[in-house]
């Protein structure tokens, strides 16, 4: 690869958000609406087009050459020893470099293009916002801060575009700022990130601490290449964070996976995503469901050497993603707001994703990354279709039947639902059959994981086609839902490609029982992730695909039995199992938990701290200086007589004692 | 030569006692500024008596910057002397204690 042509590429792939982003938010919503209609979405898809260029250059490489580092500049170099090769040097250095290889092209490819297609969606879903302009800025600084969390190559640039998303994320879903709702939801996945950050702060430290080379050196670098390089089995120093025990690898693993479960929205930092979906439906598109609450799987499969060495902490990563799979799950069955249904569906599927990852399944999590995005963007989309044709109503109990007007959008819905479910050859199916079916053949922690993850299949396209009938289907439950229109054109197409994508995306991997196998996409990430562990046989392919997909069309056939047909009576659950009923609904009393076990008592040391602390001690404190310099100066000022011979005389005493004094001295 | 510079040391200090003395107890401003001349020149005094007797120039030098800052001193001095006289107030340095506090 020529490093200068990979470089102003990528330059152009990240220059061209960014400079949307200034160009907007510098001109304090004065440019005309026709011009941000053309930037906002127009620098995402230049993004998109300098992806595509980088992506048909890495192609015409051989795979074992895919990969590059581009430095920008020296930033802060501290590092020593021989300035030939980037190996050859250690210490600490944040030097603006990014890594353009199969994992971070492929982040790019779908933050660019899927976002590209959420930006043209928004031109449609916003134009009667009277902050178009803010919400664009907003938009392209979130591709900008995504971008350089998934290019960078330098550990400190990484963290910054982890906290730069972040705040992007807390800036739209508060993008609504006269309701407190979204205020307080805006804030609370804000303070969740912050949580996270913690971790993955904490982690690097420990890894620039700790990490040695093939000397036994202390390397004191934050390049992720360098970190790699020492710490997997084929370092010539096994184990770069070895002489401290497997502990330490451990630890900074579990340290990792808080950042990225903040971020990913895995119990138990799962509360703010449903919350978040108080925010404008695009950006649960692009940021809630797309992209950055898929930042922590890519930060496990980024960081794969270090879970290869932990197996305890990918142990953690896996149960807890396939835990939150299950519990979001189960929360999504009994959810009415459209949006919410479909955020615990993506913490479900993001779970999963976390499930593959720590299960060292890095090109199957990543593969259901991929589909996830264009299936579960398009939901987004097509219910925001819905939403907008209601007025910015929520609640599928006031939708129904809205098929038979707006019949592009069902479709797309349709179809993103069969995908999410994993029904035969829609995207999710290859994706989650590959998932299972890999995750099944790995390790000996994983088959009990495996049972629960496959039942989760049951549950996902139970609650997608409850909703599917109940809000689609039926009767319209409310004037406005009797006379919705079909959304206009500028918001169906980015739906109708989605719709395309989410159909055949799952094509790129096909490697059921070896039989024309398709492995375009494992084949891709083989060079940064490798190959997992084990291969599933054909015998667990077949148990795999028969009883997961079998659980999917049963999820189906339920949803039908009870929504669609009304053979069987919704409220058979909540009657049998009220408990059940009352956990899922009740979302298993997280947030409750929360309130009171962590924001009531810190609220109210706050509180105590306000009322007693601050009056009594710290203005205490403050006040007594200030009396106490006051006294002083009063008495002071008795000095001042105005007459200058009581000065000349003050001055000639002192000179006459300091004189003496000095004479003592000398003598 | 030598033997002079006690004597010289005495004729100094005993001027600059007077000069300072003359400072506090006199309420002329003209006559207290004479009596800052005279500790100056005191001082200037002693300066050149000590160049004399280490046998370098700095002392002579100095003496020579303290006639041109007593100089200038004097400059200022009187022309707030001639300010608070054209204002028609007694030139009684005890009258002139409005910046008191």
């Amino acid at each position: 690869m020529n490093p200068t042509f990979t470089l102003v590429v990528s330059a152009i792939a990240l220059g061209l958000p960014t400079a949307g982003f200034l160009g907007n938010a510098l001109s304090a919503g004065r440019l005309p609406r026709r011009v941000v209609t053309l930037v906002g979405p127009g620098v995402v898809l230049g993004a998109f087009v300098a992806t595509v260029i980088l992506l048909v250059e890495l192609l015409a490489q051989p795979p074992a050459a895919r990969g590059i580092t581009v430095t920008f500049w020296h930033w802060l170099d501290l590092s020593v020893g021989s300035s030939t090769g980037a190996a050859a040097r250690t210490g600490f250095n944040a030097n603006f470099t990014l890594r353009i290889d199969p994992l971070s092209v492929l982040m790019m490819l779908v933050i660019t293009g899927i976002g590209g297609l959420i930006h043209v969606y928004s031109v449609g879903y916003m134009a009667g916002d009277s902050g178009y302009n803010r919400f664009f800025a907003y938009m392209n600084l979130f591709i900008t801060s995504m971008l350089l969390l998934v290019m960078s190559e330098n550990l400190i640039f990484l963290i910054i575009g982890w906290a730069m998303v972040a705040f992007a994320s807390y800036a739209l879903i508060a993008f609504w700022y006269q309701r407190p709702a979204a205020v307080a939801a805006g804030r609370k996945a804000f303070i969740t990130q912050v949580i996270g950050d913690v971790g993955l702060v904490l982690g690097t430290f420990l890894i620039f601490l700790n990490l040695r080379g093939s000397s036994g050196r202390l390397l004191h670098t934050s390049d992720l290449q360098t970190i790699f390089a020492n710490v997997g089995p084929g370092s010539h120093y096994h184990n770069g964070l070895g002489p401290m025990g497997g502990g330490l690898v451990t630890v900074i693993g579990i340290l990792l996976f808080l950042g990225a479960a903040a971020k990913s929205a895995q119990w138990p930092l799962h509360t703010w995503l449903p919350d978040a979906m108080e925010g404008p439906t695009p950006v649960s598109a692009l940021i809630h469901a797309a992209t950055m609450v898929t930042a922590g799987v890519y930060l496990i499969a980024r960081f794969h050497a270090i879970y290869q060495e932990a197996p305890v902490a990918a142990g953690v990563v896996a149960a807890v993603g396939i835990g939150t799979a299950l519990m979001a799950a189960v929360i999504g069955c009994t959810q009415f707001d459209i949006k919410r249904v479909i955020a615990y569906s993506t913490m479900s599927q993001i779970g999963l994703m976390m499930f593959a990852v720590g299960a060292g399944a890095y090109a199957a999590g990543m593969f259901q990354f991929f589909t996830h995005a264009c299936f579960k963007a398009l939901l987004f989309l097509a219910a925001g279709n819905v939403i907008h044709a209601l007025h910015d109503d929520q609640d599928i109990r006031s939708m129904g039947g809205v098929s038979a007007r707006m019949k592009v959008t069902f479709v797309a819905f349709l179809v993103g639902s069969l995908a999410l479910a994993g029904i035969p050859f829609f995207a999710g199916w290859f994706s989650k059959e590959e998932l299972l079916s890999t995750g099944l053949a790995l390790g000996p922690a994983v088959p009990w994981l495996w049972v629960i993850g496959v039942s989760v299949n049951v549950l996902t396209s139970f609650y997608i086609f409850r909703v599917v009938w109940v809000a689609f289907r039926g009767e319209p439950a409310t004037s406005l839902a009797a006379a919705a229109q079909e959304a206009p054109g500028v918001m169906l197409v980015p739906v109708v490609v989605l719709t395309f994508l989410a159909a055949v995306v799952g094509f790129l991997n096909i490697d059921f029982f070896g039989f024309h196998p398709v492995t375009l996409f494992s084949d891709f990430l083989q060079p940064v992730v490798g190959s997992p562990a084990g291969h599933a046989g054909a015998g667990v392919q077949a148990l795999a695909l028969v009883v997961g997909t079998g659980l999917s069309l049963g999820g189906l056939a339920i949803a039908w039995a009870v929504y669609g047909r009304k053979l069987v009576s919704p409220g058979l659950i909540s009657q049998r199992l009220p408990w059940l009923y009352q956990l899922s609904l009740q979302k298993f009393y997280w947030d409750q938990i929360y309130e009171f076990s962590l924001v009531r008592p810190t609220l109210a040391v706050a509180a105590r701290v306000r009322g007693v602390l601050e009056p009594r001690v710290f203005d205490g404190l403050v006040n007594g200086v200030r009396d106490g310099m006051s006294t002083l100066a009063d008495d002071l000022r008795s000095l001042q007589t105005g007459y200058l011979t009581d000065y000349a005389l003050i001055f000639f005493l002192c000179a006459v004692v300091g004189l003496i004094v000095l004479g003592l001295r000398l003598a | 030569m030598s033997g002079l510079f006690p004597g010289f040391l005495t004729l100094s200090a005993a001027m600059f006692a007077l000069g300072a003395l003359g400072v506090m107890v006199r309420r002329n401003p003209l006559v207290m500024f004479m009596s800052i001349e005279l500790m100056l020149n005191a001082g200037n005094l002693a300066l050149v008596t000590f160049a004399r007797y280490t046998q370098t120039m700095a002392g002579q030098v100095f003496a020579l910057i303290v006639i041109a800052v007593a100089a200038s001193e004097v400059v200022v001095g009187l022309a707030l002397i001639t300010g608070v006289y054209r204002s028609g107030r007694r030139l009684d340095i005890d009258a002139l204690s409005e910046m008191r506090e």
